[in-house]
């Protein structure tokens, strides 16, 4: 049992209106969360300090134009808290930035939520998914997996928020009635019982959302399934061949913070003799080169840290189901150091530590 | 600008337009005149195309001069190359026009040494948009192959500045050129642009002596054509782009994954400033700069960054349509920044890619140049006064 707030109103009304009450009363210095931007049915995050600018905010809208923990890792410096309305995966991948010393848990106050997935990019062109809203929320409420949403959304096992201070319960809620908040930090109550509503204590709908975690684990197994049969070196040229080399999958990515990629340095520059003397001794050879091996390379570097935001499918000019392999990948990696990305901010990343005893099935 | 090329050699076509070109290349590697031909080839999968250094020929059987999309501008293979020097071997570049245009950009701003580089063009038909050909490239490589054989070079099917490409042929930056509007369907042309060029002839025993008269007349006819597609064309993206709001209009949707700049050819910065730590704001910063205007849109300066872009690279655009190819939310950035460049490169009297001998606008310093600006600033002062 946890203390809730409970709001007479649909789940986004309800959460706008407390969000709106927060920056009134000062609990807040500004509010991050999704909303309407321009003119051609575009949505973008945005930082309002001003409760008139939150007649755009849509905090609950399925759409993830970046994965923002990248954004919040930005934010360096602390004044008041900032309360920030993100997604699970969001959340995981801020816990993981945090972890590498490229963000601050303090600074915000967190607000998340039982997630329904993301609608992907080509859904939500020229306003569509506007149509789309009232068959995604019906889902939502009745635990179901919805069309159109990522891939990797669809496999997603992790749907409820692992640290937030606030979750706003949607899975198996009515959420066209009530707005259900989780406190669970002191620091959400106090700002809860500054919104001026008793709370009370109550439970998440459960049910509904273990029956929606079964179908997730069969939508994952399914889609890990097809990849399967692409294992090995062969498989990474069926699957990359068509790579441009354009490391959007890279840049999108929340957990690859570094400034500069060593695949983007001159590290990778070869001499011109030496691509030469390649040349003479393979008789072809493929420009610009390291097509797989950048591919290695941010997998070893951050698969087990990989949350399946699923961004680097939705960027990739070529089509590549670059999330379903790094998730696949980065769930086994993971598993063989006991370790799940956001889970938890003490948890050290695998690479960071040094354990006598690991890794002894490699030795078979 | 015009080419004083009057004469060609003529080479009949045995089994499709590019198996001819690649037994010609098969026989300038076997007679030793290049150690490795740069040309795409499909990938395993047969669901796009790469670039691929060749120096056995029996490999080059299954490379395609003529492939249907562009997934990496040619340039950028051509950097991966040479970039850090010219080496010591000879190669060809079997690339589209707006590939050699980029390619001598890149020669201009050091990044790619073009010394032992013969670059080789072919009339281009237009390549079509990646997303399409990857859905269904079956489908790709036919409707490329109905375009290729047919009259309506950079038809609909095509990338849209494709569509009003007015660079499609012979480039005076070229070494060699493949000439395939010859009105028939039996013989190809092969053109000498530059001495490297006649090298390749004389060394092959192949005369020029067929007149390009008629060849020409077709390229010029189809030149004329497309400029006024492209005016055309423009003048609706003016009406969309101008101004302040067109611009913020334009680029709503824009999630700040900076592909369009990874897969320019122009972007050579290993780091673009805005992917540098700059981007790193104090938290206290943002917040009054959001307080200022009440909300602030993340990514920051997702807006700023194409007019960055654009300042830094217009001079040097060659319309390839990369940077629409490579963006996940539909932008049509290739036509705004196409339009943009031709109005840069215009005040400059600059035309990217062109002329080798010709300096970046950037490079130099001349004493009388931007003269409309001195109108604008007048005009400015007017309204001010």
């Amino acid at each position: 049992m946890d203390s809730c707030l409970k709001i007479k109103k649909s789940a986004e009304q309800g959460l706008s209106d407390f969000l709106k009450s927060l920056l009134e009363k000062n609990e807040v210095s500004g509010l991050f969360t999704l909303r309407k931007s321009g003119v051609n049915h575009d949505f973008d995050y945005g930082l309002i300090t001003d409760t008139q600018m939150m007649k755009d905010a849509i905090p609950l809208h399925p759409f993830m134009p970046v994965n923002a923990a990248q954004e919040l890792s930005r934010f360096t410096g602390m004044r008041k808290p900032i309360a920030v309305v993100i997604k699970p995966c969001e959340l995981r991948a801020f816990v993981e930035l945090v972890k590498r010393s490229q963000g601050n848990l303090e600074q915000f106050l967190i607000i998340s939520y039982t997630c329904g997935g993301v609608f992907r990019f080509e859904a939500t062109t020229a306003g569509k998914a506007e149509k789309q809203l009232p068959a995604y929320w019906k889902a939502v409420s009745s635990g179901k997996n919805s069309d159109d949403i990522r891939l990797t959304c669809r496999a997603c096992e992790h749907f409820v928020p692992m640290h937030a201070d606030i979750t706003v319960s949607l899975i198996g809620e009515k959420i066209d009635q009530e707005c259900s908040l989780f406190l669970h930090t002191e620091k959400a109550v106090k700002m809860a019982e500054s919104f001026g509503e008793p709370l009370s204590e109550c439970e998440m709908a459960s049910k509904t959302i273990d029956e929606l975690r079964v179908q997730r684990q069969a939508e994952k197994h399914h889609i890990f399934e097809k990849i399967e049969s692409q294992k090995g070196l062969d498989g990474m040229i069926q699957l990359f061949g068509k790579c441009i080399g354009c490391h959007g999958c890279r840049h999108v990515c929340p957990i690859c913070h570094c400034v500069l990629c060593d695949f983007e340095s001159h590290l990778f520059d070869s001499e011109t003799e030496i691509i030469e003397s390649e040349l003479n001794s393979k008789g072809a050879l493929r420009l610009p080169p390291d097509t797989i091996l950048f591919q290695l390379g941010r997998l070893s570097h951050m698969s087990f840290s990989c949350v399946g935001c699923g961004m680097c499918t939705e960027v990739c000019p070529a089509a590549i189901p670059v999330a379903s392999i790094f998730m696949r990948t980065g769930e086994e990696t993971a598993q063989l150091f006991d370790y799940l990305p956001g889970r938890d901010v003490e948890e050290a990343v695998p690479i960071t530590v040094y354990k006598e005893k690991e890794l002894s099935t490699l030795g078979e | 600008m015009t080419i004083n090329i009057s004469k060609g050699a003529s080479l009949p076509i045995k089994e499709g337009i590019e198996k001819t070109i690649l037994v010609f290349l098969k026989s300038l590697l076997e007679d030793k005149i290049f150690d490795g031909i740069l040309i795409p080839m499909r990938v395993p999968a047969g669901d796009s195309y790469a670039w691929i250094l060749v120096k056995d020929s029996l490999i080059l059987d299954k490379a395609n001069p003529l492939a249907p999309v562009m997934p990496v501008q040619g340039a950028k293979a051509l950097k991966s190359l040479t970039r850090k020097g010219k080496g010591n071997l000879k190669f060809a570049a079997v690339m589209r026009p707006c590939e050699i245009r980029a390619s001598v950009e890149l020669a201009k701003l050091n990044q790619v040494h073009l010394e032992n580089i013969t670059l080789m063009s072919v009339d281009c038909p237009g390549a079509l948009p990646l997303s399409d050909y990857t859905q269904n490239p079956q489908k790709g490589e036919e409707r490329f192959k109905t375009l290729l054989s047919g009259e309506n070079w950079g038809d609909d099917s095509t990338k849209p500045v494709c569509q009003v490409c007015d660079h499609f042929s012979l480039l005076p930056s070229a070494d060699f050129h493949f000439g395939l509007l010859t009105g028939q369907a039996k013989t190809l042309l092969l053109i000498a642009g530059s001495q490297k060029g006649e090298q390749i002839l004389s060394t092959h025993k192949l005369s020029a002596s067929v007149s390009l008269a008629d060849w020409k007349k077709r390229v010029d006819e189809r030149t004329k054509n497309k400029k006024k597609q492209r005016a055309d064309r423009f003048r609706e993206v003016q009406k969309q782009v101008e101004g302040f709001d067109g611009l913020l209009q334009v680029f709503s949707s824009c999630i700040g994954c900076h592909n369009c700049q990874s897969a320019c050819p122009i972007c050579y910065c290993r780091q673009c400033y805005f992917d540098s730590e700059v981007s790193k704001l104090d938290l206290d910063f943002i917040l009054q700069k959001a307080e200022r205007r009440g909300s602030l849109s993340f990514p920051l300066d997702k807006r700023m960054f194409h007019v960055g872009r654009m300042s830094h690279m217009s001079l040097s655009c060659v319309s390839c349509g990369l940077c629409s190819d490579a963006c996940p939310v539909s932008i049509p950035v290739a036509e705004v920044f196409s339009y943009v460049a031709d109005q840069t490169q215009h005040t400059f009297e600059y035309k990217a890619g062109e002329d080798r001998d010709a300096d970046l606008p950037i490079q130099q310093y001349r004493l009388d140049e931007i003269k409309g600006i001195e109108k604008w600033v007048r005009k400015a002062e007017e309204v001010e006064s």
